[in-house]
């Protein structure tokens, strides 16, 4: 509230010290005295008005119990300024590695909080941005996390705004918050495109090719010799057993119809489109168990499959034409 | 954008939840229901209403009352308090309309931020509590109320931590306890101003009992019934004996034939007195009494700031006694006093009306024709009272017309008021002037604190004749009928009739708790009730550490606080961070600090020697020191005795000579 009616410099004034004296990280974050900070709320000023009318009144009734009440509700005020403090003091937050999703999913930031010593922490709040916050309460000793969903607009890859920790437990009178920024990307793949089928015009086959025998795999594909290092759990006991030496079991896996996903062989649709499709595409091939690689026209992911080439290919397509990876993420879906 | 997170985003707009609805009337109701006698049944009744409303409505079996029948009724609660006291300022009528419009206040609360103005609101209640009573038990029923408002505003913070009732309780005494010490250095130091800021109204408090400006039969013995105690007195020296103990309240010359006032207020112009013994120096710590007369022992001869003495020797405050008022006095026991008495003043102390009480008149003429002179006149009527069957009693029939004539002549049963009414009355008729002086008589020694305690049942109504030559003397015709009431107390006295209120007669333990009970109430009224602008002065005077003035009370007032706000911050840091870690790790990370400098950082995952490893290449110069420093450093972390202070020493030296 009071942000809108700051003038642009004091704002960037602000904003630099902010930054300066909140380096981001990637681990996670203590909440020390140089990290903290504490103001009023605006039901601290309302009280303080109060305190003013009862000490005024405690004056001119000469009420000794008066000033006494005045004076206790003061030293309320003054006791609740370092217990708010408190409250967040010496709290670790640490932000988990956030996993990609797809566009038009949620986002998910999970916090880990947690403290080491023996008090209880009351409804600490953890605030992104401009959504609602989360609150939750730390047992002596123990840690809880905080899970903010974000709904995730656009594709790409972002990075976390600073999230406040912030607490008014006990009394409400005072705001105490920390600014914290993680340094961990958060991944938005491109929306899939929906009923997308793997169309023949945009794969290339590649015929006949079968992966060499190794002594990993789905199906038995022989013996050979062992051989000095590998390990004894490959060795067929059996083949020992009938005295033929010591012999490895090989392995044969699937044959895979390998394929290549191209952005040249897209007509249609605008670069989004494409993408989306491209999407749908590598997850659709990832499925059925393809081999597949993935052609963009500025970078290529030679063909493979698995979780990992899976992300590998999502990836390029979330970064693909994105200058700047160091964007905040955006949680109105336009700017 | 980092300025966005700043903490005025308003998070109060949110709809109040159920539990904490309940919480805050429940709060409320506990704040309020020790005004209960204090307020009209209606407000009583309005709030009841809104409570229930609500707490209805919070379980949604009432919808929201409409805004045009709220705004109506508001009006008509405004109007209500008006109709009532014919004002809506002062302590009454202010008090019930803080309690109407904080009840409608209810009625519309459906926000968070409501809830949270009203717990404020039942705070400032809590101030209007100590304009009725500032007791040592109603401090304790407010703290306790305290507790429940603090624990309420609690509960309005915890956003679903879901903390039990007997641990916000619990919470909410810990944050008092912990503001205890806070709000003594606020109390001491905070520079008192001599009030009052703007006009009071100076309203007449009901409820308060004590003597009255007019004297008629019953109505001193409605106030022996009372165990309140009028004030507590401390004497610098000796306490007088218990028949000396004449504390000198209204005094009253007008007589109507049935009841005695007093006359306008004239201040005294010059005491002329003869003294025969010397002054007795005291201090009273007087009761609110709700008017303006002071109680001094008989004479007071020292005059009190704001105080006048009128020409019957009446100590006159200034403006009404509703707080505690402290004074000290000092008095004469033996006196001479008004042999100058003026003949207007006299000719009124003479004068009674013709028309009743014929046969009490006819006494006194005879009186007055059968003895020469007044002194035997005087004894003549103690005489009459101790020889003829009169007796002392708090439950006397009652009387008609001729009030006066059927207590002498035919009941013969009678309190004070009736001995120094008649007796005052005859010594008119038989021309000598008289007045009737009321007060109290006697009073209770606490040896626990050192002072004298009375208390209403020992209020007493006495005479005073006008002698040529020898001016006003004390004459009082009670002691006459019975001797005990003057030198053993009203107790005594009236065994049979009043349970007694004095602690010397109860049983010695339970009279010893009493006793000191009675001190920490005298204690209180010294200490805490009178603590004011001349109180503090002369407490910070007698401490004697150079605050003399009110910069001085400042500036120590904000030291010290800010020396126990600092306290608690340190002792907060101290036990709620984490221990830092040894001094080793962090001549460790200063190393790790230098190398980066040079580009040579390490990986959270990498242990320290596989950091050398791979940093330790042969162009590197320092490498041998490096080498050196790691090493050093694994033996101090894991070696069994590798820990000393010789090491760490090492170990600091090979860090401080690293260049890089």
């Amino acid at each position: 509230m009071l942000s809108l009616s700051l003038p642009a410099p004091v704002r960037r004034y602000f904003d630099n010290w902010f930054e300066s004296h909140n380096p981001p990280s990637r681990e996670s974050i203590l909440l020390h005295n140089r990290r903290l900070y504490i103001l009023p709320t605006r039901f601290g000023y309302l009280f303080a008005v109060m305190l003013l009318f009862l000490f005024l009144a405690a004056i001119n009734y000469l009420n000794s119990m008066a000033f006494m009440l005045t004076f206790m509700l003061t030293a309320l005020a003054i006791v609740s300024l370092w217990q708010t403090h408190k409250n967040l003091l010496g709290v670790s937050v640490k932000l988990l590695v956030p996993r990609p999703v797809f566009c038009g999913e949620y986002c998910e930031l999970k916090f880990e909080l947690s403290h080491t010593n023996q008090s209880r922490r009351f409804a600490i709040g953890i605030q992104y941005a401009e959504q609602p916050p989360v609150y939750v309460k730390l047992e002596p000793q123990s840690s809880n996390t905080a899970v903010i969903k974000l709904p995730a607009r656009r594709r790409g890859q972002f990075r976390p705004a600073g999230v406040t920790v912030f607490t008014r437990y006990p009394t409400g009178l005072f705001h105490a918050w920390g600014w914290l920024r993680f340094d961990l990307p958060l991944l938005v793949y491109p929306r899939p495109l929906k009923n997308a089928r793997l169309q023949q015009s945009l794969i290339e086959q590649f015929d006949g090719q079968t992966s060499t025998s190794t002594i990993e795999g789905d199906d038995f594909a022989g013996l050979r010799e062992h051989r000095v290092g590998e390990s004894l759990r490959h060795v067929s006991w059996k083949a020992y057993a009938q005295g033929k030496g010591l012999l490895t079991k090989t392995f044969q896996g699937h044959a895979r119809p390998s394929l290549w996903i191209d952005w040249q062989q897209l007509t249609h649709g605008s670069q989004e489109d494409k993408l989306s499709f491209m999407t749908a595409l590598v997850l659709s091939a990832e499925s059925e168990e393809q081999k597949y690689g993935l052609r963009l026209p500025n970078k290529v992911v030679e063909q493979g499959y698995g979780k990992v080439h899976k992300h590998q290919c999502l990836k390029a397509l979330a970064l693909f034409n994105q200058s700047d990876t160091a964007r905040e993420f955006p949680l109105d879906g336009d700017s | 954008m980092a300025i966005a997170n700043l903490p005025f985003r308003s998070i109060s707009q949110e709809i109040s939840s159920r539990g904490s609805v309940f919480a805050v009337c429940f709060c409320f109701l506990f704040a309020i229901a020790p005004h209960f006698f204090n307020l009209p049944l209606w407000v009583s009744g309005i709030v009841v209403f809104a409570l229930a409303w609500r707490c209805l409505q919070n379980l949604g079996k009432l919808g929201a009352l409409p805004k045009w029948l709220l705004i109506p009724m508001v009006v008509l609660g405004g109007v209500g308090v008006f109709a009532e006291y014919w004002t809506v300022v002062g302590r009454d009528a202010g008090l019930a309309l803080l309690t109407v419009m904080t009840a409608f206040k209810f009625l519309e609360s459906q926000r968070h931020r409501d809830l949270l103005i009203l717990v404020f609101l039942c705070y400032f209640l809590i101030a209007t509590h100590f304009l009725f009573s500032q007791s040592i038990p109603t401090a304790v029923m407010m703290f306790a109320t305290l507790i429940v408002i603090t624990a309420t505003l609690i509960t309005l913070n915890q956003r679903e931590a879901q903390i039990s009732i007997r641990q916000l309780l619990a919470s909410s005494t810990r944050l008092l306890l912990l503001s205890m010490p806070l709000m003594l250095i606020l109390f001491v130091l905070v520079p008192r101003v001599p009030g009052p800021l703007w006009g009071l109204t100076d309203e007449q408090r009901g409820g308060v009992t004590g003597l009255s400006d007019n004297m008629s039969p019953g109505k001193i013995s409605n106030l022996i019934r009372s165990n309140e105690v009028a004030f507590r007195v401390e004497f610098e020296d000796e306490l007088p004996a218990q028949n000396e103990l004449y504390w000198r309240g209204p005094v009253m010359v007008n007589y109507s034939g049935y009841r005695w006032t007093q006359m306008p207020r004239k201040p005294l112009q010059r005491l002329v007195l003869s003294v025969s013994r010397p002054a007795v120096n005291y201090t009273v710590t007087l009761e609110p009494n709700g008017e303006l007369w002071m109680l001094a022992l008989d004479i007071p001869t020292r005059l009190v700031s704001d105080s006048v003495m009128t020409r019957d020797y009446q100590l006159i405050n200034k403006k009404k006694i509703n707080d505690l008022l402290r004074y000290s006095t000092e008095s004469r026991l033996a006196y001479e006093i008004g042999v100058d008495e003026s003949p207007e003043y006299l000719k009124i102390a003479t004068a009674y009306p013709q028309q009743f009480n014929p046969k009490t008149i006819a006494l006194g003429k005879s009186l007055a024709q059968r003895f020469d002179s007044n002194e035997a006149i005087i004894d003549e009527v103690l005489d009459i009272f101790r020889r003829d069957e009169f007796f002392y009693t708090l439950n006397p029939p009652a009387l008609g017309k001729d009030n006066v004539d059927e207590f002498l002549f035919g009941t013969r049963r009678g309190f004070c008021e009736h001995y120094a009414g008649s007796f005052a009355l005859l010594m008119r008729a038989a021309g000598i002037p008289a007045r009737i002086v009321t007060g109290y008589q006697g009073g209770e020694y606490n040896s626990s604190g050192n002072y004298l305690i009375v208390r209403q049942s020992d209020a007493h109504a006495w005479t005073e004749v006008w002698l040529e030559n020898r001016g006003w003397i004390r004459i009082d015709p009670t002691a006459a009928v019975s001797p005990n009431r003057i030198e053993q107390g009203i107790d005594n006295a009236l065994a049979d009739e009043v349970s007694s209120f004095r602690i010397q007669n109860r049983n010695p333990i339970f009279g010893n708790l009493l006793y000191r009970w009675d001190n920490l109430q005298h204690s209180w009224n010294d200490w805490v009730l009178n603590y004011d602008e001349r109180k503090q002065r002369d407490f910070l005077g007698k401490l004697d550490i150079g605050i003399d003035n009110w910069s001085d009370m400042v500036i120590a007032l904000v030291l010290l606080l800010a020396v126990v706000t600092g306290g608690f911050w340190l002792i907060a840091w101290y036990r709620e961070l984490p221990p830092r870690p040894p001094a080793f790790e962090m001549q460790f990370e200063r190393m790790l600090r230098k190398l980066r400098r040079r580009g040579l950082v390490k990986n959270p995952a990498e242990d320290s020697r596989a950091f050398l490893r791979r940093v330790a290449t042969p162009e590197l110069a320092q490498r041998e020191q490096l080498a050196r420093i790691i090493d050093l450093y694994n033996r101090i972390k894991y070696a069994r005795d590798g820990d000393s202070a010789q090491a760490r020493k090492q170990l600091r030296a090979l860090i401080d000579s690293l260049q890089v």
